[in-house]
Parts: structure tokens; sequence; C-alpha cells
């Protein structure tokens, strides 16, 4: 009788596809997963309903891996169930990981969000108050919708969470690392972020670094830079520095300042904060007035320092 | 982490405390909180039966942390370190909570002093949870010092070092020793000769073997740290030539003394325009000569002495200079003696007669028959070429205080008496040897009373003017504290280093460089060969810039910890 | 029951936490919302601990250093004015009203000016009210 196969799950919450399209980029390696795996659930690529998932009994699945953030009560619902019938949940991309690109929505509300989408826009017909809602009476019976979460949140904030794997999307090859663990047996410590690096993108970034000590910053298209020297010492922002490596340096080694998806190194709680102390300290001034003037140099900072993981910071949203 | 066991002390000091907080009611609400083998309140916790119930109480109940509630750790943190080092327990192990500077004697609702109270200590109990047995380093000391400077104060340091058998480097600017004295004449109040003061000193330095005198030589930069420095000494020959020598040495002192206040700056003074306006240093000249005389080669009939010429002004520098009121009275002193019918007026501020002796010589000198006339600091006198009836040179206008008028007073010769002030190139110096200015430029000393000579970098000391205006006496005490302090250091033979500094996890470090800039005192240093930073503990004063700025969260700051402070915050908001 | 602002102070040992010791050595009363956590230096402090202690319960935070040009580890608190400035533009974004965190020089001998800081803060915040930001967190979580 042949060994039995993994079985294996994708899912994505809110998200945009990228993780699942980072799967595929795998290439051949992915008929290789076919040959070991059953796919009994991924929307994006094979055949499969919700009660498919529902029908299994707990931990019957080996593998499933979660990417996009929980914006919504189907995204949760959908994590408590593969929580229930997997033995290993993994946190799959940045979403998962840290809230994402989709995570930025907890600087508004709920309210702005859809009064911005249904209500207050261009493409919306004068007069036209329709805003969805959860439940709505059709025809005698009533119609539910997912409903709309007050704010964006993490996988690990609704469900116990294996293993995390960071990137927007994770590299190819991390996604082979993780997938060829699993098929070997050869897991980490439970809770353990995966196909990253212990040490911050500086580490693997091939420009020189010297003297730090900032006078002005720059966005990318506003000076020539040197692309054999440190982003940082040329003014441009770069979250390498407070960001694990494991990525292949794409972003720097294109020369746009590394965006931070790998999230923070081991030990640090709050990543954009843990930027912010970094970036400030080499500000080359002792006069206030020239500081802020530096720093204006740095508008809407919050959005750069937690660009990936808002609802993984320490205040999560705004308080406005 | 290994099983606590935390002992609580909470100090009434006498009712210090216990008159606004209810030290009962901070023992009930800590006693049941988990990982707390015991607690206790005592009248005065720093004493020795006090300090002896730590030590006791470590020994029975097993403790491995101790929390004490009473004053500040800047009073008495020592105190109970010692107890738990008594005790047989680590003296890391140990956190206070101050509930009586920051509590108690600010707070007089009983009810909220208490509450106070009780976050603190819960937030001390919190914290010491995550500390950790830290130890002191060694390191060696090397016993040569280099002494910057080759003024009275360079001079004497220098000697009292290698007369204990050991090492110096004296490094002077300029070709000859002797700094600013060697330009006076006579000193005041005992009118010694200050060429033989200095001779005797000039003479045993040349003379002494373990001395290396390098003049018309600069430091050029100074690496390392207490016991462990490398110096790069640059001396310049008669042809221009420049050479490089680097020495060794465990101790710094700087004797770069001071420069003149320049008298041009205030223009109603004259001087630079009317030849006969002279400054002190300039009419030292002449005592040198021996012949005091106007710029016409006249004697003057008469002769006037300013005071606080640069010092006392908000407008140029608000200090005394200590050592000009002597000084002119010396002057007054030398004018009657070279001519005895010689009007001689001194137009002062106050008259700064503090030290010994100087009572007495102000007493003779008045009676010497010198006018002295007292001006407002704020309204100085103003001084005009006089006109061709008048018998004098020049005329000053006094707005005399002790007699409320207007007065005039003849002049052929005026004497300016300038202030001190810290060199141009001092900014150089304090950055080269990394100890700071205060705002007047002066070095900054570590305690301005109770550590005069040391500075806040360990190895690096001050002596004489170059720390503040002082005389003649106080400048060589200072010199030979210095010595003192510096033998003191030697005969340990090595440094301990306290335990707590910074430490990179080389593991994390990325190789970033955001920190090595950061350190004030060069103490984090980049291994080009293996791409990671590394902290020299000697040289680390624990300050906590690099650690709170890396952005990998690679530093450690030794009992400063992101684990100790979040449970400390969390603590305090429970 | 007015409401009792939670401060918590980050004070440098060599300057600010020894002003305060004078305030109490010199008995200059003061209002007892703030708790001070003390630090060698305001270089310690990371924007981290600030966002710490306002997500822990804080309503409001102060910070206090050496003046600039008088710190004992000689350029410490110049790192603390880069960062707090643009820590305090960010919590502007996230809704938290400047007069929470709040950065202040205070010398060794300034127990009076400690006092007056910490009396006036305390009264700005308790006009601002509640911050509740744990409380808004979980308060999410229950209504979603």
């Amino acid at each position: 009788m042949a060994a039995k196969k993994l079985q294996i799950a994708l899912y994505w919450g809110a998200a945009c596809g990228g993780c699942d399209v980072a799967v595929l980029d795998t290439n051949e390696f992915i008929l290789d997963v076919a040959a070991v795996a059953d796919v009994r659930f991924w929307p994006i690529a094979v055949d499969g309903k919700y009660s498919d998932v529902e029908a299994m009994s707990d931990g019957e699945l080996d593998l499933a891996l979660f990417d996009g953030a929980v914006r919504n009560s189907e995204n949760e619902h959908v994590a408590k169930l593969l929580r229930a019938k997997s033995k290993v949940l993994v946190a799959f991309g940045s979403c998962a990981y840290m809230g994402g690109i989709p995570g930025l929505a907890n600087l508004v509300t709920k309210d702005e969000i859809l009064a911005t989408a249904y209500l207050s826009n261009a493409s919306i017909e004068p007069g036209n108050q329709t805003v969805p809602r959860a439940r709505s009476a059709v025809d005698g019976m009533t119609l539910e919708i997912p409903s709309f979460y007050r704010r964006v949140y993490r996988l690990q904030d609704v469900v116990d969470v294996d293993y995390f794997v960071p990137g927007c999307p994770p590299a190819p090859d991390q996604v082979k690392a993780v997938l060829l663990a699993v098929v070997k047996g050869e897991l980490p410590p439970r809770g353990s972020v995966v196909g990253a690096s212990e040490r911050a993108v500086c580490d693997d970034c091939k420009r020189t670094k010297s003297e730090k000590k900032v006078k002005s910053f720059h966005r990318p298209f506003e000076i020539i830079q040197d692309s054999s020297r440190c982003l940082i010492e040329q003014g441009i922002l770069c979250m390498g520095s407070a960001t694990r490596s494991g990525c292949g340096v794409r972003c720097p080694n294109s020369n746009q300042g590394c965006r931070g998806c790998y999230g923070p190194l081991p030990g640090v709680s709050d990543h954009g904060a843990k930027f912010l102390s970094a970036l400030a300290s080499i500000v080359d001034s002792k006069d206030p007035k020239e500081i802020e003037h530096i720093l204006d140099g740095l508008p809407d900072f919050i959005s750069f320092a937690y660009r990936f993981g808002m609802p993984a910071s320490t205040l999560q949203r705004s308080y406005k | 982490m290994e099983e606590l066991k935390i002992g609580v002390f909470i100090c009434n000091c006498g009712s210090n405390i216990a008159h606004h907080v209810d030290v009962d009611a901070v023992r009930e609400a800590v006693e049941a909180m988990p990982g707390i083998a015991i607690a206790r309140s005592y009248k005065y916790m720093c004493s020795n039966p006090g300090q002896e119930m730590i030590a006791r109480d470590i020994r029975e109940h097993q403790l491995n942390r101790v929390v004490v509630a009473a004053c500040s750790p800047r009073m008495h943190e020592k105190t109970f370190r010692n107890a738990c080092r008594n005790g047989g327990l680590n003296p890391y192990l140990c956190e206070m909570a101050n509930i009586r500077e920051q509590c108690s004697w600010v707070h007089s609702d009983q009810l909220a002093a208490t509450e106070k109270a009780k976050a603190l200590t819960n937030a001390a109990i919190n914290r010491v949870r995550y500390h950790e047995p830290l130890e002191s380093l060694t390191a060696e000391m090397c016993p040569a010092t280099l002494v910057i400077g080759g003024g009275i104060a360079g001079l004497t340091a220098a000697l009292e070092l290698a007369d204990a058998a050991h090492q110096v480097y004296l490094v002077e600017r300029t070709a000859t020793l002797g700094g600013n004295l060697a330009r006076v004449d006579l000193t005041a109040p005992h009118l010694d000769s200050a060429r033989d003061l200095l001779t005797e000193r000039i003479t045993r330095v040349r003379a002494n073997s373990r001395i290396t005198l390098m003049l018309n030589s600069e430091l050029q930069s100074l690496a390392g740290y207490v016991g462990n420095y490398a110096a790069i000494i640059r001396t310049k020959n008669g042809s221009g030539e420049v050479q490089e020598r680097k020495v060794d040495v465990g101790n710094v002192v700087v004797a770069t003394g001071y420069q003149e206040f320049d008298a041009g700056r205030i223009t109603h003074y004259g001087h630079g325009k009317l030849p006969n306006v002279v400054t002190s240093f300039e009419f030292e000249q002449m005592l040198r000569k021996g012949r005091i005389e106007t710029r016409h080669g006249k004697l003057p009939q008469y002769a006037a002495i300013i005071h606080c010429v640069g010092s006392r002004n908000k407008e140029f520098h608000p200090y005394c200079s200590r050592v000009c009121c002597m000084t002119a009275l010396k002057y007054a002193h030398e004018l009657k003696s070279a001519n005895p019918a010689c009007y001689v007026s001194d137009i002062y501020v106050d008259m700064h007669a503090f030290g010994k002796g100087h009572e007495d010589f102000y007493k003779t000198t008045s009676e010497v028959k010198t006018l002295f006339l007292m001006f407002e600091k704020n309204e100085r006198p103003v001084v005009r070429k006089a006109g061709p009836n008048d018998d004098c040179e020049m005329l000053i206008e006094v707005n005399e205080t002790l007699s409320r008028e207007r007065i005039e007073i003849p002049a052929d010769l005026i004497i300016l008496m300038v202030g001190m002030e810290a060199r141009a190139d001092s900014g150089e110096v304090a950055r080269l040897v990394n100890i700071s200015q205060d705002q007047e430029g002066w070095f900054m000393e570590s305690h301005p009373k109770l550590d005069p000579v040391a500075t806040t970098t360990d190895g690096i000391y001050i002596a004489g003017t170059c720390a503040a205006p002082k005389d003649i006496p106080d400048t060589v005490a200072q010199a030979r504290a210095a010595a003192a302090r510096i033998l003191g250091k030697i005969a340990k033979g090595k440094i301990e280093i306290d335990g707590v500094f910074a430490e990179v996890n080389e593991d994390r470090c990325s190789g970033c460089r955001m920190c090595n800039e950061l350190c004030p005192y060069s103490a984090i240093e980049f291994n080009d060969q293996t791409r990671r930073s590394h902290v020299i503990p000697a040289a680390c004063k624990a300050c906590g810039a690099c650690v709170a700025a890396c952005p990998s969260g690679a530093i450690k700051g030794r009992h400063f910890t992101v684990e100790q402070l979040h449970a400390q915050i969390d603590g305090v908001l429970a | 029951m007015s409401f009792e602002p939670k401060i918590v102070g980050f004070l440098c040992n060599w300057c600010s936490y020894t002003g305060a010791d004078l305030a109490g050595t010199s008995r200059i009363q003061y209002p007892p919302n703030i708790r001070v956590i003390r630090v060698m230096c305001s270089a310690r402090i990371e924007p981290d601990f600030v966002l710490r202690a306002l997500a822990s319960g804080a309503d409001g935070v102060l910070i206090c250093g050496c003046h600039p040009g008088d710190c004992h580890y000689s350029e410490g608190n110049y790192k603390a004015m880069r960062r707090y400035p643009l820590l305090k533009r960010m919590l502007k974004d996230y809704g938290v009203d400047n007069d929470r965190v709040r950065l202040e020089w205070v010398s060794a001998s300034e127990g009076q000016r400690f006092a007056d800081i910490v009396t006036d803060m305390t009264e700005r915040v308790r006009a601002l009210g509640p911050l509740r930001i744990k409380t808004d967190l979980q308060t999410d979580m229950v209504e979603r």
C-alpha cells in the first residue's frame, strides 16, 4: 500500500493573492508537492467548499497555510475551522503574521471605510446610500454576509498558530523550505518564525556601511543614488536594519529601501518603534528647530514604520 | 526561570515614610503576591540591624531576590547591595523602590501615598524577577601617565608621579615650560618670585629620567579606556618637520591652563588705542624688565588699576577670575615701591581677599596710601585721553559707589586686570580626551564638591586653571590631588570594571553600524573582518544610547534590559 | 469622582531623578499620579517604552533628561531630543494627544521645576480624560 499522502490546505483571508501566487512561483517544485500531498482545500487553485472542510475530522489535515489578515467574520470562521482540522497551522505571509498592508486600515474607522467605499466617492450615483450590512431581509428571508470587523487582526489574534512565515510574499525559496520541512517532519519548536534569518537585512545586503549621520531625508527619486552605499546613509528610508533577512535583499538590490515585510527581529516587540528609535538617533543635529526641519522629510512616518505590521504594533490602531 | 524567592523589606524610616505611607498595608499587599518568600517592615532598614536583617533573611529563607522599599536608590543602593553581598547574594539581584523622596515626602494624602507606594513596590518586585547576577570584570592598569600642559599644574603633577617611580609623558605645546606663570614677575600675596617657583620645578623635571619631556608637541589622538590608553603625540621640530609618537598610558592629567581675556573687547577702556593702557600681563613684562614707565619712557605720576576686566559681567564672562584682586594689590605695592610719589588708584568692584594672607595683604597695601574707588559692576568706568591743559595722560570717570559721586581720576598708566577665560583650543582638547565643558568652556569635574579633579571619563583628570580660574595654591593642590588619585589606581595594579555595561549579541548583530557613532566614549567598535560591532566593557558607561538605538535589539543593556523595563512599566500600572 | 490620571515618568539618574529627589528633600508637594521609573540616561528610553506604558494603562508619559549640553554621558539627551519629536508626530497620527507625552529637561537642582511640571502635566492629562487604550482594544475584540 502506498504511503499516505500529506493532507494540506491553503486559504486566504484579507489578502491580495500574492502569497498563493508565491506558492505557485515555486514552479516545478509544486508538482513534487502534488506528488506527496493531497491539496484538500485551496480556493484559488482547486475545487472545494467550506462544507468539505467542516466534514473533516479534527487534525485530519497535516498542514494548513493561512495567508491574509483577519478582517471579517468569514476570515475568522475559516481560521477557526482550519485550526480545528489541522495538525499544523501556519500564518503564511506578512498579512497573516503581522496584519500586512490591509492592517493599515486600522488607522481609520470601519465607518470611514464604508463611507469612502459606498457613500462619498466619485463613482457612486448621487443619492445612493446603500451600505452593506451583515444582515438584510430579502424577499421575506434573512440574507447574511460576513460582518466587517472594527479592526484588522493577525491570525494569531483569533487562533493558536504553530509557525509564522513572513514576507510579502515569502520568497519562493522559503516556501520550498517550509513545505519540505513539513514533508520531512523536521519542524523547529512550535511558535517559531520560519523561512527568515535571525539577523537583519543588513547582514545580507552588499552595500557598504560606515558612519551614520543624516542631515536630510529624501524619496528615492529625489537624488541620484550611489547604489553601492547604504541607503540610510544617503538619506533614503530603508527599514532593513530593523527587519529580518531571508528575502534575498530584493528591494535594496533594486535601489529601493526595504519596507519591512519580514517583520522585526526576535525579541523586538514593536517593529515601527524600534526603527523610529534607530532612525531618529542618527539625525545629525543638536538643535530642536533643525531637528524638526529634518523630520519634516519624513511625512506620514507611521505608515512607513507600520506598513506591514500595524495590527502587530503596541497600539494596534488609531484612537481618533 | 529558577523558582523565585523574593524578600521584600519596607522601611518606615522613623516617621519619614511611615507618617504618610501605611507601611503595613504595603506589606500586606505584597505578601500575597506570587514568589514572595518574606515581607517585612522595619524602622530603619539602612541601620546595622536593618542590614543584618536582610543578610540573615537571605540565608535563612534562601532568598534569591531582594526588594527594599525605602529612600532613594541614590541614597542607599550601595548600602543594600552590600547587605545582599553579606548575605551571600549577588548585589545586582537587589532592587529599590523610592517611597520616601518621591512618595511620602511629596504627597500628604495618606491614601494616595500608600497606593503609590504599593505601585512602586509592585514595579520593583516585577523588575527584580528579571535581574541577573552580574559580575565585575578586571583589566590591567598601565602605570605610565600622560600629562598635557607644562605649566605649574602639569609640572607639579608630573613630578609627583615620577617621584613615586612611575613613567610620565609630559606634553607641552610651546617650546618652553612654565605656562602663564612664566609671564609673571612676583606672586601675590607673599611676593615670591615666580621664576624661582618655576625654576625649581623645571630643573627637577628635566633631571628626572622618568619624565619624558615633549616640547612643541600636541596630543593628536587618544584611544582606549582607563588603564589602557594609546596616545599619539605630534611633535614639530625647529625646521617644521613633524614626528608622531605613540605612547601607552593608564591615565591622563589635563593641565592646559587658561588664556587671558582680550581687553580690546571693552572699547571704552581704550586698550589698543591709548598707548598707556596695558593689561596685567603687559605690566608684568615691565616688572620683569625692572622698569615701570609709560610708552614715552616717563615714570608715571598717576597710575590706576581697574579690576574685573571681562569678568563678573554677563556681557563677557559672569564668573570671578579669582586671582586679579590680589594681583592688583601687588601692582599697587610695586608701583609705590618703584616711585613712592606715584598716586595709585585702585578701581574695583569688590575686594576678593578670600585666601590665606589675603586680608593682611589688603591691609598693608591700603597703608601705602592707595586710593580705593568702588564701582558697580555694570557701570564700568570710562577712559579718555586727557586734554592739553591736564597734567596727566588720561582721565578715568568713575561712578564711585561709596561716596555716590562721579569722580574723575588722572592716570598716566592704566593697568587692566584682565580675567581668565577658557583657551580657544579647549574644545579640541575636550573632544580628544572625551571630557565635558561647562557653558563657559571650563572642563567639568566629576562633582564640584566631592570630586574636583576627576571627570566623568575614567582615567582622565583635570588640574589647575583649565577647570576654572584659581590661584597657585589651589592649582598645585589640584595637581597633587590628581597625581595622588592616579597613584592610588596604579597601586591597585588592576582596574575593576562595573558589571553594568552594554553587550552586543554577535549572533544577532547584522553589522548595520547604526550604533558606532552614537557612543560618546567610542566604546562600540566595528570589526571589519567579522562585520559585527563589539562593546569594550571597560570603556562603556552604560548610558544605554546604543541599546535603545539598535534596530535589531541586538544590544543588551545589562541591568536595564527590555524585559526588566517592561516589567517595571507593567508593574507601576497594575 | 473626578478622573485620576495615571502618569508614568522616565527620569535619568544624574539630573532629573536627582531633581525629583530634591523636590522630596525640600518637601515640595505635587500630585501623586506620577510613578517614576529610573534609567541612567534619557538615551536609554526607547519609544517602545512610551508605547508600552500607554498600552498598559498610562494616560500620560513624562520623559525627563538633563539640559542639553549638561548630559552626564555627554550627548545622551540629544538622542532623546531627536527621538521624541518623531514619536509625537506618530502619536498624533495614532490619535493620541501630544499633551499626553512630554519631554522636559530637569537639572539636579530643579526640584521645584520638577514639581511644577508634574502638577501641570497632571492637570492637562486630567482635562484630556482617560486614554483607555487597553480597554478599547478589549472592547474591539468583544464586540468585533
